[in-house]
């Protein structure tokens, strides 16, 4: 099967975040980006399908900064073929990304597109969902547990409170995935440098669509309550400091 | 006129008996030289490396290391006496028969002859000698494989796989070795005795050995006359002659060949091996095909003398690498794919770790196993023990380097990595939070990118990030700074330094980091470097060919040591308590460093006790070649806890000195996990010499 694999990259965690000015958005100036683990998720996933059954892989993902080295990774690791899609936001909107993912899927040849359930900074879990209904083709998120038999494919997908279905589908399908069936793997450094110097990313420039999408009014740290109060003393007297905070308490 | 000192070589050999061992003589030695063919064309076929450098030098060294013995002597009694024994006895006793052949064979038809005279006399004195050596030699080492039996020569594998494994072929070669050469000595006694009993001519005194015996046989024979003992020679001489062709035509094909091999090792063998790693072969170590011709001598050259067995980290910990078996499987597969099967070797039956067919078999993943592979913790004390040269690391980081390629490795690790690849350090820190250290200190340490300094401290990453060793990185610069020193760091252009990434396997990302460390010291101007980790000295040292061959990179012992010294820095009282030192594997072992540390803690007016395995014999705490980044749960009994039991045997000793930041994160978790924080304390040495200081 031919496997599509839509990643986002997302702010590194590693540099403190701090939020802009406006307080609408993380001051992104000097934040290093890195790829969404569930979309590495997807990726290994992907590898693993096509190893057990071959086929091919396509990682697609929106040029930034660091989208070169993060596709080139994805390269080393055994992807066939990287797509960088230039000529939008960097910060687009899933709905924005999801339309230019889908023109960029209009030339491919694919069977199924894995991507990961949700990006870790905007949690949105929309960019699947949407690129389902652009392309008209079934879609189930909350992914794991892919196995292909014939032309079918079957899978779990996870409930909240533990529930857990099992589907079958038939290609052509959108699954966005929770979790790859092991770690996802390591490229060794080696392997990237050199895929770096005999490989090249396909680049497609689409014209920006804008979407719909979510505005953030307000973006700001958990607001601190007032802490803690420390009772000190014997047993005794913490005690009947206890039950007369309760009395009070009780109105 | 008196009888000139001489002997006849063929003594009452009729012509046709003559002929018969010359024929037999031939024999042996096409049997020689096709074994040892087989065995040059198995190196031709050993991927290719540069080890004829330097050649004289190499052989002087060898040549050194051998005649003394003393790479075989070196901690072990009663074995490397014999063996030294042996090998001069042998020595004299191969150079006497080449003398006689030259003689017999080749200086008489020029009616030349240098076995009569004074020269005759010598040479049965000394010959006579030298094989009583041999002979006390031979019978010493069956003392000790028969009856003292060594734990180093237990041949039982570290990975279980006993059952499975029949290595009685090793013990039935050894003692061919052994009893074979003390026949050849005894019957050689035989056949002088014999020979000197006939007639007794006075000058053969000077073969002290010959003469008693045959005064002895006649003695037995009761009469004056030696006319008996004519049968008898000529059959003690066969029985001699053939079991020295029997040795000659063994030898390639036996363990009688580490003669041969080991003074090839020895000569070949790189002074900086292990120190500096060979680089990668793309994909690393993948089929016995992949290994380098020195690394098939290597196989060939050990003698299963089990001192990397023993002194082993990761075998005393319980895991399933023994450097021992891990050459001498190494071996068992190379003799099969290039046709040098071992004679007397070990089977694997069926059910045991070997597949049916080898043939390009995956040696890291299927024969030697991941798990194997990932318990060394590139501590060198293999290397350190072997008396022969081998370079089992350079063998075991080329796998590692197959199995990185293939991914074959724990999350723990495979996380470290990438941390390093993304930040340059494993503790999935900021490259800007490098030098967060040295907030708090008084002063502000120079910025080396920025202005001149004498010396360039490259902190790595421990010291840098882990809130433990950062205290004693303060204490450190604090000492350096009231020293006086002009002294900078590179801030957050510094990289993890790489020598546990490179002993990990992961040579791109090895390469990446010294790439990004040469930047920063292109950028800098300084005249040294120190360390306080002696992982970092030893890349710095040795791999990093931007600061030039052996440049000059301090660890900060050296520098404490330099300041007392010269007086720079005074213990204001002596401490007096009694202190352990744990000497770091890639301080002592790897870096020769041994007396610095010693000559500070002296300066501190310390009352220091070594324990029993120290200085170059150090023992590893455990956390090298990547060790700490991995899952170690495969090892039973903690090395680091071991050596916490080692400091604690000493006498009174409360105190633990390290002098690496690994050391101590590895021993205060030790001492936590024995619970006998009451009894002993992990301490660096820059904190015992802050408390002098003050």
């Amino acid at each position: 099967m031919n496997i599509v694999v839509p990643i986002k990259l997302v702010p590194d965690l590693v540099e403190e975040l701090e939020i802009n000015d406006e307080a609408t958005d993380l001051e992104r100036d000097f934040l290093t980006y890195r790829i969404n683990e569930f979309d590495d998720h997807a990726i290994e996933e992907a590898l693993q399908l096509k190893e057990a059954h071959g086929g091919s892989v396509a990682v697609v993902a929106l040029e930034r900064e660091e989208t070169d080295k993060v596709l080139y990774t994805a390269l080393a690791k055994g992807a066939d073929k990287a797509v960088k899609i230039t000529g939008l936001d960097e910060d687009a909107s899933s709905h924005t990304a999801a339309k230019a993912m889908c023109k960029v899927l209009g030339d491919m040849e694919y069977d199924v597109v894995l991507t990961g359930v949700q990006a870790a900074d905007d949690r949105d879990g929309q960019l699947g969902v949407l690129m389902a209904s652009y392309l008209s083709i079934p879609h189930v998120s909350v992914v794991s547990d892919i196995a292909i038999a014939g032309d079918k494919l079957t899978l779990h997908k996870e409930y909240s409170g533990g529930v857990m279905a099992s589907f079958e589908v038939t290609p052509k399908v959108l699954l966005g995935v929770q979790a790859a069936r092991q770690t996802p793997r390591y490229a060794p450094v080696s392997r990237v440098r050199q895929i770096m110097k005999e490989a090249e990313l396909d680049e497609v420039e689409v014209e920006a669509e804008p979407g719909a999408g979510s505005i953030v009014r307000r973006m700001y740290t958990p607001e601190k309550g007032e802490g803690a109060e420390m009772l000190d003393g014997s047993t005794e007297e913490i005690a009947g400091k206890i039950a007369a905070l309760l009395n009070e308490k009780k109105g | 006129m008196p009888e000139n000192p001489t002997r006849e070589v063929f003594l009452h050999l009729a012509t046709w008996q003559q002929v018969v061992f010359y024929v037999a003589g031939a024999l042996a030695s096409v049997i020689f030289v096709y074994g040892f063919w087989l065995r040059l064309r198995k190196y031709r076929k050993g991927r290719p490396d540069h080890r004829f450098d330097r050649l004289g030098r190499r052989i002087l060294r060898a040549a050194g290391t051998i005649l003394s013995n003393s790479t075989v002597r070196r901690g072990e009694g009663l074995g490397g006496i014999a063996h030294t024994l042996i090998l001069w006895g042998f020595i004299a006793l191969f150079i006497g028969t080449c003398i006689v052949a030259l003689d017999h064979d080749f200086l008489r038809f020029f009616g030349l002859k240098l076995l009569q005279g004074n020269f005759y006399l010598g040479f049965s004195l000394v010959l006579d000698v030298l094989g009583v050596l041999f002979v006390v030699g031979l019978i010493m080492m069956i003392v000790r494989r028969v009856a003292l039996k060594p734990a180093a020569l237990d041949y039982a594998r570290a990975d279980h796989q006993d059952g499975k494994v029949d290595r009685s072929g090793y013990v039935t070669d050894d003692m061919i070795f052994v009893w074979l050469l003390l026949a050849i000595a005894i019957t050689g006694y035989a056949v002088e005795g014999l020979r000197i009993g006939q007639t007794m001519p006075e000058f053969e005194r000077w073969s002290p050995v010959g003469w008693s015996l045959a005064e002895t046989l006649r003695s037995f024979s009761g009469g004056e006359s030696g006319d008996g003992m004519f049968e008898a020679h000529l059959w003690s001489w066969w029985i001699h002659g053939l079991f020295a062709l029997a040795f000659v035509a063994y030898v390639p094909f036996s363990k009688m060949m580490h003669i041969v091999t080991d003074a090839a090792n020895l000569v070949f063998t790189d002074e900086r091996a292990g120190r500096r790693l060979p680089p990668a072969l793309a994909g690393g170590a993948a089929s016995i095909t992949d290994f380098t011709w020195k690394e098939l001598l290597d196989f060939d050259a050990c003698t299963k003398c089990g001192r990397c067995h023993v002194s082993c980290p990761a075998a005393a910990a319980g895991t399933t690498l023994s450097p021992r078996d891990l050459i001498l499987d190494l071996r068992t597969l190379a003799g099969d794919a290039f046709g040098t099967p071992e004679f007397l070797g070990q089977r694997f039956r069926a059910g045991s770790k070997w597949p049916e067919n080898t043939d390009g078999v995956d040696v890291a993943e299927k024969l030697i196993r991941p798990e194997t592979l990932w318990s060394c913790t590139t501590c060198m004390a293999c290397m350190e023990a072997c008396p022969v040269g081998i370079e089992h690391l350079t063998s075991i980081v080329q796998m590692r380097r197959h199995l990185v390629d293939r991914g074959n490795m724990d999350d723990n690790l495979k996380d470290a990595l990438m941390s390093l690849g993304d930040y340059g350090n494993s503790f999935g820190e900021s490259p800007k939070k490098r030098a967060r250290w040295t907030k708090g200190l008084s002063f502000k340490v120079k910025d080396a990118r920025k202005e001149p300094v004498k010396t360039l401290w490259f902190v790595g990453d421990f010291a840098s990030y882990d809130p433990r060793i950062q205290a004693l990185s303060r204490r450190v610069a604090e000492v350096f700074d009231r020293a006086g020193l002009d002294f900078g760091i590179l801030y957050d252009a510094e990289r993890n330094a790489g020598n546990d990434v490179r002993r990990v396997g992961e040579e791109g990302l090895f390469e990446m980091l010294a790439e990004d460390n040469a930047k920063a010291f292109e950028a800098a101007d300084f005249e040294e470097i120190v360390t306080t980790d002696p992982h970092t000295l030893n890349a710095l040292r040795h791999e990093y060919p931007i600061l030039g061959d052996s440049p000059t990179v301090h660890h900060y012992t050296g520098v404490l040591a330099r300041l007392f010294a010269d007086a720079t820095l005074k213990a204001a009282r002596p401490l007096g308590h009694r202190v352990t030192y744990h000497d770091p594997c890639y301080l002592a072992r790897y870096n020769g460093e041994i007396d610095a540390p010693r000559e500070v803690m002296h300066a501190l007016g310390l009352d220091l006790q070594d324990m029993p395995r120290c200085g170059t014999n150090t023992f590893c705490c455990g956390a090298g070649g990547g060790r700490i980044w991995m899952d170690t749960s495969n090892e039973q009994r903690r090395t680091s806890e071991q050596r916490i039991e080692e400091a604690l045997a000493l006498d009174g000793v409360r105190i633990f000195v390290t002098t690496c930041p690994k050391d101590y994160t590895m021993y205060s978790d030790a001492v936590k996990n024995l619970g006998v924080e009451e009894r002993i304390e992990v301490k660096d040495l820059i904190e015992l010499v802050c408390e002098a200081l003050d």
